[in-house]
């Protein structure tokens, strides 16, 4: 019995805090059982997410973040697996060790603090939807990539013994899904961690200060123009028959749609920016 | 125009008067309609009617009874009030010469 007490405790976390404490008395009060508590707690939990999805901010970071910047970011996760598992075969180039440390490191970081910012825009945008935006751009960012080349036929995975792809079976393409899944890669947790941290901090704060939101724009923006500089040097001696010389306009667009969600900050935490509210109606107030 | 269980909600927390909050509420709906009333609906009602301006909520005390945790306390508004006889004398109005109200 306690412990479906302790279980359903745990559920009411999915409201917000003060409404979650009046539920939780209700239920007490009404003197039901386990059984019908859990019932009545579940339908209210699933009026409220669907009350959630009236409002345009979860919707803005499901498209707008998990989406559109999860694709970008899916690119920039599979690029810097390729960049730093290449160097267990020889690649003959005209870059010098410091240039290849340098470019690494530039889409390293980059991909931390983009990975910070969506994390967190996510978390204010959604609030108590974050669940499932967060679930939706942890999907894009870790298999998205991987399933487009794929099925454009730009990588073939083949069993060396069978022959097979593991397309061929539904067993061979859960165990594909799982292991492209599971963040088993240094660019994948370098994606995971900040993600997951900055939506945590995203659905508490909501907003950022003026001076943090200044200093995470002005961080994003030097690693978007480093990046799109160093590929601009560092794909040609690679590629050069796929990348010749991209210019760098094309070069700044992948990396403008991961880094969108700074911009979207700092316009939330000037005096004049629209700041999110928390969407549920409920609010301890005064007795009148 | 209300909707009929705004209306019940309406009506259970006017008659409760300053005892009315969500637990008590149900109990008198549960109580007039002889039917299970959700604590989703309360509550996705009561949010309801207090963007509507037809109820105020505010959180009131704790007792041991509830495991210490706060009521979520409401009261009719005026505008509240008005609604409620509006929708009680249309649902007169529509109810004359029919059979069943004859009883």
């Amino acid at each position: 019995m306690r412990l479906g007490w302790w279980l359903l405790s745990v559920l009411a976390r999915a409201l917000e805090p003060a409404e979650r404490d009046v539920v939780l008395g209700d239920l007490a009060e009404s003197g039901e059982g386990v059984g019908a508590a859990t019932r009545n707690l579940l339908g209210l939990i699933v009026r409220r997410q669907v009350g959630l999805w009236l409002f345009w901010r979860p919707w803005l970071a499901l498209f707008g973040v998990s989406c559109l910047a999860g694709l970008s970011l899916s690119r920039i996760v599979f690029r810097l697996n390729v960049d730093l598992y290449k160097y267990a075969a020889h690649y003959a180039t005209t870059l010098t060790a410091r240039q290849e440390v340098a470019f690494l490191l530039c889409l390293a970081s980059a991909l931390t603090v983009w990975s910070w910012t969506c994390g967190f825009v996510l978390g204010s945008l959604s609030g108590r939807a974050v669940w499932l935006t967060w679930s939706v751009f942890y999907f894009v960012v870790l298999d998205s990539a991987l399933a487009r080349y794929v099925l454009a036929g730009n990588i073939i995975l083949r069993d060396p013994r069978t022959h097979e792809t593991p397309l061929d079976s539904l067993q061979g393409a859960l165990r594909l899904l799982m292991a492209t899944t599971l963040p088993l890669s240094i660019a994948a947790l370098l994606f995971l961690l900040p993600a997951l941290l900055g939506a945590f901090v995203g659905v508490r704060r909501r907003v950022l200060t003026v001076h943090h939101a200044y200093l995470i724009a002005a961080v994003n923006s030097a690693l978007t123009i480093l990046t799109t500089w160093s590929t601009g040097w560092y794909d040609p001696a690679h590629l050069p028959a796929r990348w010749p010389g991209v210019p760098w306009s094309t070069r700044l667009l992948p990396f403008l749609l991961a880094s969108w969600p700074a911009a979207y900050l700092l316009a939330c935490s000037l005096p004049t920016g629209s700041r999110p509210k928390d969407q549920t109606p409920l609010q301890p107030t005064p007795e009148p | 125009m209300l909707g009929e269980f705004e209306y019940l909600l309406l009506s259970a927390a006017a008659r409760l008067g300053e005892g009315a909050y969500g637990a008590a509420i149900r109990r008198e709906i549960e109580g007039a309609t002889k039917r299970r009333c959700s604590i989703g609906a309360l509550y996705t009602t009561l949010d309801r009617l207090e963007a509507k301006g037809l109820v105020r909520t505010w959180m009131g005390d704790s007792t041991p009874q509830r495991g210490g945790r706060p009521k979520r306390m409401v009261r009719v508004t005026g505008e509240g009030v008005r609604e409620a006889k509006a929708f009680y004398r249309a649902v007169n109005r529509a109810s004359r010469g029919v059979s069943w109200a004859a009883d």
